[in-house]
């Protein structure tokens, strides 16, 4: 008997492991665990046992049925798991087609830029103030202690609609609409467009755009102009970028100055984009003049503030080697390479 | 402005400093230069020599073989020149020396006998009749006979020096001269400042001086004249031309360049006039009706009411400040001039030169602002330059019309308010070691400062002026960086409408859509690409007064052409499937000519373009941005001039148009150029997009399973699928969820007229689950709408 089960076992694992499917091993169970199978016939017969051989002749076809089917279940694993290999391998597809399909689009690179910049002046606290692009005179100029026979008019030439009605050649104006309506404390930002009458080249466009940035409460100082230039500067330049102050001259601040930073792409070494200088003059900067913020209804001596004007083209040219032309061109290729 | 560091040297010490040294001790004081300019560069071992022998070459007619002595030796040069004699002292280019063309000299070969080198002539070296005379002969430089030999032909020439290319801001028009950037780099450089030589002697005359009248007191606060008899007019010496052509100005005459001289060196300008042709007296005056003048440079210039002159009895003589007529100048015969110092309003000079387009040196001068005391200084220097000249006689005749200068300005202030304002701390002694040096007088009285301004700083007004001068010496490197430790805190962040143009613009990028950017000026032309009518407001456009060119005339009512233009850009340069969107604002204006700033409207413009591209596809974008930001609308077929009359619709809110979109409109592509269809929307934004967007609400998910049905009818062709889903809508009430098309059929098997149209159609129940007997009246009600609204069929 015992022999006879060990025969079966032996005979049945050798079907198990000649099993190359599911099918097989499946039909395999049923010759040897099946209703009728081998090792299910032994049991039947079992009757045919004297009263002592019984017990030990159930136990052996138990043991010998339970050791079969862990037998049984590994090889199923085993081939199951290589039938889906197969199906998978089969499945393989070619990964380096691109097919076409509709790709999102992206910002044009300058409101790309933009919208950095603001998000940093954000999360200083500053508000972002839209002015008109057409604007007075009195906007554009003379309350930004600009007179009429002031030769800093001739800094900016304009684009004029009638005498006293121009497109706004700086974002400034927006100093003045927002300190008419704001009283301190006052932290906002300008962008937008701006018109000036030079003609389209890599460098110049007549149309160009500006971030204006204003702030007037008590004691602020100059020295706060250049923390909050300095953290912009390494916020949006990268790391470790360093600013300089250089004295200049801008009728709506005083003192003035010329921001520069550390060059991006040498971090001061000096190189082809900053001329061998090290440097990058990126924006103009000062304390807001006291006439303007008389003008504007805020005494001078209880509050100060200051002001910083940038170009928004100039620091995406500096950033992106972008050249005017290409810029309102709006080439999709060129488009594409900013997403 | 050019300043040569010779002419510097005049006043302040700056011999034994580099010009680099001196540029950038110049920026940090807020004086930028743009560029330090060698005057001889590129002319190597090039030096003076005296022709000792000429004899023919024996096997070359047209060359001779010179014996040169050159200083150190007695050298061989090969020659073609024919303007040279023996004694002749000439620039002699040697072995290995460079010229500013670029070619360098070597020995040579020259038929047989060697040559060490080669004569120049004044283009070899790259110089004109302004450095020396001669130069511009066809042959050899001949040099002045008593030039000394061997001599490098930069240092002879006066070509070894660095000139100084000083941007000055406008506010500093007292620097707008050598004698004022003197003064700056006295201060920067810590060193005394010389005077300009203002002496000169003068005699009696019985020449009668005229007298002057000033008219409109305004534009001319000062005039003052002075006789000068007995004038000769030569060639002004060497080293008054130098500084001029080093300056880029052309030498012309003693006088004349003295005059010349004085608005560089001193920043005044001058005016000469011959008395020969002045009429009587001199009226400063505004220009009469109809009144012309032919200028110095040959036109007639026809003057305004507004514009000053300079007159006599008879007639204008000059422009005032702008330049003299065609009498007024010096000639060669002049004997008696009327010399004029002047301060003349800058606006009005500027007005003036802008309105004749008419410019010079001295509009340009007057218009940055010529200070009180120029006037008096460039006068005396002017005159005792024609006395050290030998120019003419001085005479004790003067005029002089005009009034007073004002008062100097004084200003109180405090170490500590000027500290306050920059944030640092600056100690009292070097606030006021600083405004001295720049010519500020300081009285100090215990904490307080009474500071004296120089009469040339009109820029100084108050402390935060004063803070700027002590900043700027001091240096900005001390400036240090706090964080608005005062400041009240804010809350920042965009405004509604701001925050609304960022989502729509993600939302258009999520599209595909690439976002442009174009001018806000555009050809007026555009309007009639765009097929707009006659009587369309978008036809109001403001117009720029001083447009760069047709191009950029006239500000947009609209984006659609511009959108279009760079449409065609790209499809031009075969980029043939984009979508594209810009939002940008259009200008309308109230009333035309501008009497108020006009309407700024923000607006979309949305462009498909690609054989792939077609209306629905650009419907469900504007769907989506109008159902994100809450609008309600209804759609009907467009009547934009630029849109497919059958391919487009506009959006309606309570009637109002506040957009379209479809397909671009034959003409209209064809009028831009473009030869691939193209979709495209333009929506007035200003309409909703200020409007915050409202917080969603929750609403539960359906606890019930939805019965979905489907329907087909069969129903006349002209019949809008919108319509039916109405009718369909209205039928079916509450419990219908969903109506969607998912087929049209139309051909074999069905009339020509007719359609077959299958919806899907979902139907759910709040609270309970639908039977099918329920969804069936539904149907039933349905088909029974659709059959009596458009006599549709059921189709089994």
């Amino acid at each position: 008997m015992e022999e006879r089960i060990n025969d079966i076992v032996a005979e049945c694992t050798a079907g198990i492991d000649a099993a190359v499917s599911v099918k097989e091993l499946t039909d395999c169970k049923v010759k040897f665990l099946g209703k009728n199978g081998a090792l299910t016939g032994i049991l039947r017969n079992l009757k045919e046992l004297n009263e002592q051989q019984r017990p030990l002749a159930g136990k052996l076809v138990n043991e010998a049925r339970s050791l079969l089917e862990t037998r049984f279940d590994a090889r199923f694993r085993f081939l199951k798991e290589e039938e889906l290999n197969r199906k998978l391998q089969a499945e393989k597809i070619d990964i380096t087609i691109t097919p076409h399909i509709r790709e999102v689009g992206s910002l044009h690179p300058l409101n790309a830029v933009r919208r950095k910049i603001e998000s940093f002046f954000i999360s200083m606290g500053f508000s972002v103030y839209d002015g008109p692009e057409i604007e007075t005179d009195y906007y554009n100029f003379e309350a930004l202690n600009i007179p009429a026979d002031h030769p800093a008019r001739e800094m900016q030439d304009s684009f004029f609609i009638t005498k006293n009605i121009l497109l706004r050649s700086q974002t400034s104006a927006g100093q003045i609409r927002t300190m008419e309506k704001v009283k301190p404390p006052i932290k906002m930002i300008s962008p937008g467009r701006t018109y000036r009458s030079d003609d389209l080249d890599a460098t110049h466009s007549p149309m160009f755009h500006q971030i204006e940035g204003l702030v007037v409460d008590k004691g602020i100082t100059m020295c706060d102009l250049k923390g909050i230039l300095e953290m912009f500067a390494q916020h949006f330049f990268g790391q470790g970028t360093k600013i300089r102050f250089r004295p200049s001259y801008f009728p709506f601040t005083e003192p003035s100055v010329e921001v520069d930073v550390t060059c991006h792409n040498c971090h001061g070494a000096g190189c082809r984009i900053c001329k061998g200088t090290g440097w990058i003059e990126v924006l103009g900067a000062g304390m807001v003049n006291r006439k303007v913020l008389e003008g504007c209804g805020i005494d001078p001596d209880e509050y100060t503030g200051f002001a910083f004007g940038m170009g928004l083209d100039r620091i995406a040219i500096i950033m992106s080697g972008l050249d005017f032309k290409a810029i309102f061109e709006n080439d999709i290729r060129f488009l594409k390479q900013f997403k | 402005m050019k300043i040569p560091m010779i002419w510097l040297n005049d006043f302040v010490q700056v011999d034994d400093i580099s010009p680099e040294q001196l540029a950038e001790k110049l920026v940090n004081v807020g004086f930028e230069v743009e560029e330090i300019i060698y005057t001889g560069s590129n002319i190597e071992r090039v030096v003076t020599g005296k022709i000792l022998d000429i004899q023919k070459h024996i096997d070359a007619d047209r060359l001779s073989v010179c014996m040169v002595d050159v200083g150190a030796e007695i050298t061989t040069i090969v020659t073609a020149a024919t303007n040279i004699r023996v004694g002749n002292v000439v620039p002699v280019a040697l072995d290995g020396a460079v010229l500013p063309t670029g070619k360098t000299i070597h020995t040579g070969d020259l038929r047989g006998v060697t040559s060490y080198g080669m004569f120049c002539s004044g283009a070899e070296l790259k110089i004109d009749g302004s450095v020396i005379e001669g130069a511009e002969v066809d042959g050899i430089l001949i040099l002045p006979p008593e030039t000394p030999i061997g001599q490098d032909i930069k240092t002879v020439l006066g070509l070894d020096d660095y000139v100084l290319d000083v941007s000055v801001t406008a506010n500093r028009p007292d620097c707008q001269s050598v004698y004022g950037i003197a003064r700056e780099v006295g201060a920067v450089l810590g060193r005394k400042v010389k005077q300009p030589n203002l002496k000169y002697k003068t005699v009696e005359t019985s020449t009668r001086i005229p007298s002057v009248t000033i008219v409109n007191g305004q534009l001319c606060t000062r005039y003052e004249g002075r006789l000068v008899t007995d004038v000769k007019i030569e060639t002004s010496p060497k080293w008054m031309r130098d500084r001029l052509r080093l300056a880029g100005i052309r030498p012309i005459n003693n006088l004349v360049d003295i005059t010349n001289f004085v608005l560089l060196e001193i920043g005044q300008p001058l005016h000469a006039f011959d008395l020969r042709f002045v009429d009587g007296d001199i009226c400063v005056r505004t220009a009469l009706p109809d009144e012309k003048i032919v200028a110095l440079d040959g036109n007639e210039y026809k003057l305004q009411d507004t514009m000053l002159v300079i007159a006599d009895d008879k007639k204008p003589l000059a422009i005032a400040g702008v330049m003299g007529g065609e009498y007024s100048g010096i000639m060669p015969d002049t004997t008696t001039v009327f010399l004029e110092a002047a301060r003349f309003d800058r606006g009005s000079i500027r007005t003036t030169s802008r309105t004749l387009g008419l410019r010079s040196d001295s509009s340009a001068r007057y218009e940055k602002g010529v200070d009180w005391f120029s006037v008096d200084m460039g006068r005396e220097r002017a005159l005792s330059l024609i006395s050290q000249l030998k120019a003419g006689k001085i005479t004790t005749s003067k005029s002089s019309a005009g009034i007073a200068a004002p008062a100097a300005k004084t200003i109180q202030t405090t170490a500590t308010e000027i500290s306050g304002l920059l944030g640092i701390e600056v100690k009292t002694q070097q606030v006021v070691k600083i405004l001295k040096a720049l010519c500020f007088d300081v009285v100090i009285s215990g904490e307080t400062l009474t500071v004296v301004v120089p009469g040339f700083r009109t820029d100084v007004e108050n402390y935060t002026d004063l803070a700027e001068e002590v900043i700027r010496y001091y240096g900005y490197d001390n400036i240090q960086s706090t964080f608005m430790a005062t400041a009240r805190p804010t809350v920042g962040g965009y405004g509604d409408k701001q925050e609304n143009v960022e989502a729509l613009k993600d939302l258009l990028c999520g599209y595909g859509a690439y976002e442009i950017m174009t001018y806000g000026f555009i050809n007026r032309k555009q309007v009639d690409m765009l097929l707009l009518p006659q009587d369309s407001p978008l036809r109001a456009m403001i117009e720029i007064k001083n447009p760069l060119s047709e191009e950029y005339a006239v500000m947009r009512t609209q984006l659609a052409g511009s959108m279009l233009k760079v449409v065609y850009n790209n499809t031009n340069r075969k980029n043939e499937s984009f979508r594209l969107f810009e939002i940008a604002r259009t200008f309308r204006p109230q009333s035309l000519p501008l009497t108020e700033l006009p309407n700024e409207r923000l607006t979309l413009s949305i462009a498909l373009t690609g054989a792939d591209e077609g209306f629905y596809a650009l419907k469900e974008i504007v769907g989506d941005i109008l159902h994100k930001f809450g609008v309600c609308y209804t759609m009907d077929y467009s009547k934009q001039s630029w849109l497919h009359p059958g391919i487009s619709a506009d959006i309606l809110t309570d009637d109002t148009i506040i957009g379209s979109f479809g397909k671009v409109h034959p003409k209209v592509m064809e009028a831009f150029g473009i030869h691939i269809d193209t979709y495209m929307a333009e929506i007035d934004l200003e309409t909703f997009i200020g409007t915050r967007i409202a917080t969603k609400i929750y609403q539960p998910l359906p606890k019930f399973p939805a019965v979905n049905r489907d329907l087909a009818v069969l129903i006349d062709d002209a019949v809008p699928v919108g319509h039916m889903i109405e009718a369909i809508r209205n039928a079916a009430g509450c419990l219908c969820e969903q109506v969607e098309l998912f087929d049209i059929y139309k051909g074999a098997q069905i009339d020509a007229d007719k359609k077959s149209v299958a919806f899907s159609l979902a139907f759910r129940a709040k609270d309970r689950t639908l039977n099918d007997a329920e969804v069936q009246t539904v149907m039933n009600a349905i088909v029974q709408s659709l059959e009596n609204a458009f006599g549709a069929q059921l189709r089994m």
